[in-house]
């Protein structure tokens, strides 16, 4: 990628990012409430105080990973719908490692856990990839449909033999934990963990022979095939980095978070770093920030939805323009366009 | 009013930075066929894509029948009559070729689509012009020159009298080509207004009544056809003169590089499409496929790369059976190979010209180390490659999307015959490449057989296979009609093979 796309894809995601504030602002109005008032009481709902940046960047950690998984399945071609069971099964895996294996040594095991969360989340990625990729079954079905294989797998558990006989179904547990730095918030330090696998994905991406296979694979795969490059192994390979990146987050909510397995903990995780993904067209260095973007506007609703009349439903409102906007290449082209004309218009002048 | 139905002047079109038309002029009689020509990346398709109203241009003058047009766009552009056939189809495959041409406008009676008098006028095109197409197959299962014509329908129902074709023998048999310039002609006596762009002189030499040239983007002036010969188009385009006739080196052809034995191929269409072909391509010897085109020359070359099943026989290259191998494994026993189709398989579109570049040695030094791209080297590489092979822009960091077609060919050759590999598999290599082109190409071809390689060689040009190849092997519906050594071959000959050897024409 160069430069220059980069660039328009920030001036892009920033553009939307206030053009569906200003919608949002337009159905506050609406219902007869000030707008400046309720983003304040949005922004301090998610920034103002120890506990609520904490909250903020917990809920962060899990959201960046799923959509930068996503994000590098779609660059070889993929929809991995099935971020969600991925999340889940690699907790489950975590939690079960973290609770049991108690006879290695403590740093040990927490590689254990992250690297079996990994494992779990990879395998859930590798079985609709290979489907897909050799006997042509439709990648988004089979995800959709091992997503809730998955969370069926993950309550039998917690509620049957993993269970801590709570009422909740929870396990019982880990006997690792991640450091939690901002007490009472659940910020952990999963987050700099989250950081540091983005950024090598991110650099795996465009400086490795591995993200240039990727790449093309995406974009054209009967190329790919025609210059030796295994399309199908490498459709397989993202699919498997995108459920290990989800299965790590899922470890980070199980250590870092809950601290044990908590039945359903991911829902909504999936389909939101989805969004976040989908929204900047998978664009990998921008999706992080629409990440961030989308945790904010989770986290400060509740704040602002207790301060001023604005319900809280309102930031889907939000995030439901921003789609459309989104979606609307044409609103782009038709600023490009404005810009030549200019430029012409310049040069005759 | 003008005698011009289209009149373009001072035009400028840049697209970024680079300045695809800097000064075009470009006007149109009614009733005439209209050559437009020059080097790749002279600006012909941009020039036609602006009067088709596919791009705004930056400044100058659009008319058409009188009026100037200020905000041109495609659909503005049909209603004042406008068509164009695009040098790459935009046809939908899985529709029947009926509905394609109503595609968008589809006549109807009631709520429904009145298929019958949509067939009714389509029939009329059909009998007027002497186009046979067939209506109820679908685009996917007619050939390239049926799918051309089916574009020229298009064009018409939706009104036209002013058709644009760009390039549209570069994909056509020398038959096919026959038979679209008996419909051109047809087209012009009917009053329709034509303009034709294409780099094969005789072509142009032949339909038009007046031949515009641009060079860099620049329109370099318009003569009518009688008083011009090819040798002076050259010039005009050029600025020097091309010679075509490469010294063929006689070099003693080595061992056996890839051996062909019994091999039977199916195609998409039809199982069995190849019954039973064996040849054989030795070192530093070229060996030419003649056959007209649709007759397993494709499939025979896609069961040989890896692309296509091989059903029975074995392919043998560098002494190791091939045979059903992947692409990949046929690249690493020794293949270069450059395809018929540079869209498809040839060119990943949305990449730059350097990585296009460098796609099959990847993994190779120096272009990584262990994992990493070494982006330093690849440059370095690209930028010779740009050079040698005078691919326009230079700008190696481009997305080859930007290319025109003769460019983007000349980055798959240009990739494709820098491996120094045993076999070189040569498909249509020259396709749509200007002369200048034609000349950097074919002389590659011959360097890299007389550095040892063998090459084996596939194009629709009989005059490109005789004077290229060592050796000939002429091909008809899936079988081997015979062999000839170059020297003894002649279009007369061939052509006799070529028709199966029954009947001469
Ligand atoms: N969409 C585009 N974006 C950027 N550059 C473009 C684009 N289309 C064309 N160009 C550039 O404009 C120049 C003219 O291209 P054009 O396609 O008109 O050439 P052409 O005369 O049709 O060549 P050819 O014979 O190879 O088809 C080329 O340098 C090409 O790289
Ligand atoms: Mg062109």
């Amino acid at each position: 990628m160069n430069n220059n796309s980069a660039k328009a894809g920030f001036i892009r995601i920033l553009v939307t990012m206030l053009l569906s504030l200003g919608i949002g602002a337009l159905f506050i109005v609406g219902i007869g409430e000030n707008p400046i008032d309720a983003y304040v009481a949005l922004f301090k709902g998610a920034f103002n105080g120890k506990l609520r940046l904490g909250t903020t960047l917990a809920g962060f950690t899990p959201l960046l990973l799923s959509s930068v998984a996503f994000a590098v399945a779609a660059k070889a071609g993929a929809f991995n719908v099935g971020l969600e069971g991925q999340i889940f099964l690699g907790g489950i895996a975590a939690a079960y490692i973290g609770i049991n294996w108690t006879f290695l040594p403590k740093p040990i095991l927490f590689v254990a856990c992250f690297a079996g969360a990994a494992v779990v989340g990879a395998i859930w990625g590798f079985i609709p990839a290979a489907l897909k990729a050799y006997y042509n079954v439709s990648e988004v079905c089979t995800t959709i449909l091992m997503n809730t294989v998955a969370l069926y797998i993950t309550s039998y558990l917690v509620s049957g033999p993993m269970s801590a006989g709570t009422a909740n179904a929870q396990s019982h547990p880990v006997t690792v934990t991640l450091h939690q730095f901002m007490k009472p918030s659940s910020a952990n330090l999963g987050i700099v963990i989250a950081i540091i696998l983005v950024l090598l994905v991110i650099f795996m991406l465009y400086k490795t022979t591995w993200g240039y296979k990727i790449r093309t694979v995406g974009t054209n795969p009967d190329h790919a095939d025609f210059v030796g490059i295994n399309s199908k192994k490498v459709f397989i390979g993202s699919m498997m980095l995108s459920g290990a990146l989800c299965g790590i987050a899922g470890c980070i909510e199980v250590l870092g978070v809950h601290g044990y397995f908590l039945n359903n903990f991911a829902t909504g995780l999936g389909s939101n770093g989805m969004l976040a993904a989908l929204i900047v067209k998978n664009n990998v260095v921008a999706t992080p920030f629409m990440a961030f973007f989308l945790a904010v506007l989770k986290a400060g609703a509740m704040g602002m939805q207790q301060s001023t009349g604005v319900p809280k439903a309102l930031v889907d409102t939000i995030t439901a323009v921003f789609i459309i906007i989104a979606t609307m290449e044409t609103l782009i082209q038709f600023k490009e366009k404005a810009k030549k004309k200019a430029e012409t218009e310049k040069k005759e002048g | 009013m003008s005698e011009y139905v289209v009149s373009m002047s001072n035009i400028v079109k840049t697209f970024g930075t680079v300045q695809a038309v800097r000064h075009g002029e470009f006007n149109l009689k009614k009733g005439e066929i209209h050559s437009l020509i020059g080097e790749n990346g002279a600006g012909k398709s941009t020039m036609m894509k602006l009067l088709y109203g596919m791009y705004p241009i930056n400044s100058g003058e659009i008319i058409v029948k009188g009026k100037k047009m200020d905000r041109l766009d495609p659909k503005t552009a049909i209603e004042h009559g406008i068509g164009m056939v695009h040098q790459e189809f935009m046809l939908v495959e899985e529709l029947t070729v009926l509905e394609n041409i109503i595609l968008g406008f589809e006549p109807t009676k009631g709520l429904t689509i009145d298929f019958d008098s949509a067939r009714k006028e389509v029939q009329k095109y059909i009998d007027q012009y002497d186009m046979e197409v067939q209506l109820d197959k679908k685009i996917s299962q007619i050939s390239v020159g049926e799918a051309q014509r089916v574009e020229i329908i298009k064009t018409l129902m939706r009104g036209a009298d002013v058709i644009i074709l760009d390039e549209p023998t570069a994909v056509l048999t020398p038959q096919e080509a026959r038979r679209l310039f008996e419909i051109l002609k047809n087209l012009r006596e009917d009053g329709k207004s034509l303009v034709f762009i294409s780099h094969k002189l005789d072509e142009v030499m032949e339909i038009s009544n007046r031949i515009s040239v641009m060079r860099q983007g620049q329109y370099m002036g318009t003569v009518n056809k009688e008083e011009t010969s090819p040798l002076d188009l050259t010039k005009r385009m050029i600025g020097r003169e091309v010679f075509l006739n490469i010294d063929k080196s006689y070099g003693k052809a080595g061992k056996t590089v890839l051996e062909v034995k019994d091999v039977w191929v199916s195609s998409n269409k039809e199982t069995s499409k190849i019954r039973g072909m064996s040849l054989h391509v030795n070192e530093g010897e070229i060996v030419g496929i003649a056959g007209i085109d649709g007759n397993g020359q494709s499939e025979l070359i896609e069961a040989i790369t890896g692309i296509r099943k091989v059903e029975k026989g074995s392919v043998i290259l560098n002494g190791k059976d091939i045979t059903n191998f992947n692409p990949k494994k046929v690249r690493d026993a020794g293949l270069a190979h450059i395809p018929e189709d540079r869209n498809k398989r040839g060119l990943n579109r949305t990449m730059s010209i350097v990585d296009n570049l460098v796609a099959v040695q990847l993994d190779e030094a120096p272009f990584s180390k262990g994992m990493m791209v070494q982006k330093a080297d690849q440059d370095k590489y690209a930028e010779e490659k740009v050079k040698q092979f005078d691919i326009r822009p230079t700008d190696y960091n481009l997305p080859t999307s930007a290319l025109s077609g003769g460019n983007a060919q000349k980055v798959v050759v240009a990739r494709e015959v820098s491996m120094g590999k045993p076999l070189l598999i040569a498909s249509q290599p020259t396709r749509g490449v200007d002369v200048g082109a034609i000349e950097i190409i074919r002389n590659t071809l011959e360097k890299a057989k007389k550095e040892g390689a063998g090459v084996l060689l596939v194009s629709a040009e009989l005059e490109e296979i005789i004077s290229l190849s060592d050796r000939i092997v002429v091909i008809h519906e899936g079988k081997i009609t015979g062999e000839l050594m170059a020297s003894e071959a002649n279009e007369n000959n061939l052509g006799l093979l070529m028709m199966g050897g029954k009947e001469s024409k």
